[in-house]
């Protein structure tokens, strides 16, 4: 999987490199629009993660430059901005998706896996993941192959934690990530905890409670 | 006590000018019965002139009764001839005269009544301008100050009408016709200008300033989440982090909260639209019942199908908060009781007294709780947009049991539909 990060950044970008490259991405960085301009339009991206505010230009321009170009890579923008106006724009020029400063990688990993599956996927809308297999249109989880019922939320934390496999996940980004960027909500917190103890309890009951795990109070890990 | 300029003005007139006017007419009346004494003596020592003279020439005899008599003396008296008044209403002159070495003493008379009658006519004659003098100036001072003050009343109202927050135009007439009050409103304008430019600039600055922070706090975001997964973390590093996310999410709240005052507060929120607020609140309150583990008991008392007009990121904004409120400052088995109807919206619960003044509550980073997971922006935010709409928003509580109600202003009436 090929991925483009433009970001001027400098900083954020490595992070974002850094940890698409641990999960097995190829990528290539850009820190201004020029250059942005120029590897978007030298390669073929799975992903493009596009900043708003470049040196030389704006995303939302190269976004435009890349639609019309009629380059189909897929682009998640990433901005400080989180104004509706900017969202609507982004999406209206062909982004794929919106993420607003500051985000967590995992965050940014689950967006760009939904989005390299929504485009580039097979027709399986099966996930597996070890004994576990997602079936994310009909929104049913078998566990060694029997099916067991999960609540919505429990659906997507699951689905989270594999898209994140073999990292650690902290509970602040899964309380984002269930509960949406503008809950102004530190105390759910401790229902992300029943969610995971839930979580846990149910694969426990499948023979695979190990698959899950807390690491010191800073979040969950789901080995695979 | 304080009184309008017009109240002052007459007051200080109706005290002030009787007592000049009626110090004007002691003077009048004086002056006047001086002039008249001198014209009434002038008057009696012409005719007796006049008198003396016929007599000498002895076309007259001794004595008309009420006009003169002379009666001869044997004596020179000493006296140079005096005027005096008798009781019986006469004003009298005598004095000698020599004709023919025999010596005379010609008194004569004039009546006073009619002198004091004329004077009286005069004096209540001019009592009676003298009121009607008092009478029209205040009359034509209340007109006219009317009239004078018309452009300061007009300023005054502009000034009232002003509103650093919702109405910032000031302008005041440039011209009034009046030095003072053209010099008035040039320095209000521009101190109107002024303010307007300090605040905008103030809270674009909250709002640059915001919008700055955020990416250093993507960077500390992006960098703990590559931490928290470096190999060979030991627990009390694992704790360390666990504290820096958990401030470094604390802050980015914070700071998401107030960029979102601050872009209220500089009305980038235009767009509006119906909003159907049963749905609304049925759905926000579903949400967090499915995201709660222990959701308080709840009542629920929601109207079908009322309408408000507003920002819909807003209006979901300000229900949420208040709901999540109502539930975080919850006890475990306490209770929360919503009621919609097309007039109010208003919320109750059970929870642990406030520590700080109700009055408090609305203001940005006042808590009543030193709960570390809270912003004590929540019901900053619900005022500001509260106010944006028009919308009255009243706390009350009593025994531990907190309410809050939403009363929606005439100027954006729910429609029932």
């Amino acid at each position: 999987m090929k991925l483009l990060v433009i970001e001027d950044e400098i900083s954020l970008r490595q992070s974002i490199v850094d940890y698409f490259t641990q999960s097995g991405f190829l990528c290539e960085q850009a820190g201004t629009f020029q250059e942005g301009v120029q590897k978007a339009d030298d390669f073929q991206y799975d992903c493009i993660i596009l900043d708003i505010n470049l040196p030389g230009g704006n995303g939302l321009q190269l976004l435009d430059h890349l639609r019309k170009d009629k380059k189909t890579d897929g682009v998640i923008i990433i901005s400080a901005r989180d104004a509706v106006e900017d969202r609507i724009a982004g999406l209206d020029l062909g982004a794929d998706d919106y993420l607003t400063k500051p985000f967590h990688l995992s965050e940014l990993n689950a967006r760009v896996k939904a989005l390299i599956r929504r485009k580039y996927g097979s027709g399986s809308s099966v996930l597996e993941a070890g004994s576990l297999k997602l079936d994310l249109a009909a929104k049913t989880v078998l566990v060694h192959d029997s099916l067991v019922s999960f609540t919505k939320n429990e659906f997507e934390l699951l689905l989270f934690l594999i898209t994140n496999q073999n990292r650690v996940v902290s509970r602040q980004a899964i309380a984002e990530h269930l509960y949406g960027e503008q809950t102004d909500n530190l105390a759910s917190f401790d229902f992300v905890y029943s969610h995971i103890k839930n979580l846990k309890k149910k694969l426990k009951e499948k023979g695979c409670g190990d698959m899950l795990q807390a690491v010191y109070g800073l979040g969950y890990k789901l080995v695979v | 006590m304080s009184k309008t300029l017009e109240q002052k003005n007459t007051r200080y007139l109706l005290t002030w000018l009787p007592l000049v006017l009626l110090l004007g007419s002691v003077l009048f009346y004086v002056i006047l019965t001086g002039h008249a004494r001198h014209m009434q003596e002038k008057q009696l020592e012409l005719k007796q002139q006049n008198i003396w003279q016929a007599f000498a020439a002895g076309s007259l005899p001794m004595q008309i009764k009420g006009e003169y008599s002379i009666t001869k003396l044997s004596l020179p008296v000493n006296d140079a001839g005096k005027i005096q008044d008798t009781d019986s209403g006469y004003t009298v002159l005598s004095k000698q005269y020599e004709l023919n070495r025999d010596h005379y003493l010609l008194t004569t008379l004039v009546t006073s009544k009619e002198y004091s009658h004329l004077l009286v006519k005069v004096f209540a004659t001019e009592i009676f301008v003298f009121m009607l003098l008092l009478f029209s100036i205040v009359v034509i001072n209340r007109k006219s100050s009317k009239r004078l003050w018309q452009p300061f009343y007009k300023t005054l109202q502009a000034a009232s009408d002003y509103d650093i927050a919702k109405n910032n135009s000031f302008a005041p007439l440039a011209e009034t016709g009046i030095t003072e009050f053209n010099q008035l409103n040039k320095e209000l304008t521009d101190l109107a200008a002024k303010n307007n430019k300090a605040y905008s600039n103030q809270k674009q600055f909250v709002e640059n300033a915001s919008h700055e922070i955020q990416t250093p706090l993507a960077i500390i975001r992006s960098k703990l989440d590559l931490l928290i997964n470096e190999p060979g973390l030991t627990e009390g590093t694992a704790l360390l982090l666990a504290d820096i996310t958990q401030a470094n999410d604390r802050l980015s709240l914070l700071n998401k909260s107030l960029l979102l005052l601050a872009k209220i507060d500089n009305n980038q929120f235009p767009d509006q639209e119906r909003i159907n607020i049963s749905q609304l609140l049925s759905s926000i309150i579903a949400n967090y019942q499915e995201h709660y583990d222990n959701f308080p008991v709840t009542d629920l008392l929601i109207a079908d199908n009322i309408y408000l007009t507003a920002n819909p990121a807003l209006i979901e904004i300000l229900f949420s908060n208040l709901i999540k409120n109502a539930v975080v400052h919850n006890f475990p088995g306490g209770y929360i009781r919503v009621t919609l109807n097309g007039g109010e919206f208003s919320i109750e619960n059970s929870g642990m007294s406030l520590t700080i003044e109700p009055g408090y509550l609305f203001e940005r980073f006042r808590k009543g709780t030193s709960d570390i997971k809270t912003t004590g922006l929540g019901l900053a935010l619900v005022k500001q947009i509260a106010q944006l709409y028009g919308l009255e928003v009243l706390y009350t509580h009593q025994n531990g049991i907190h309410h809050i109600k939403v009363t929606f202003g005439t100027g954006n009436l729910p429609n029932l539909s």
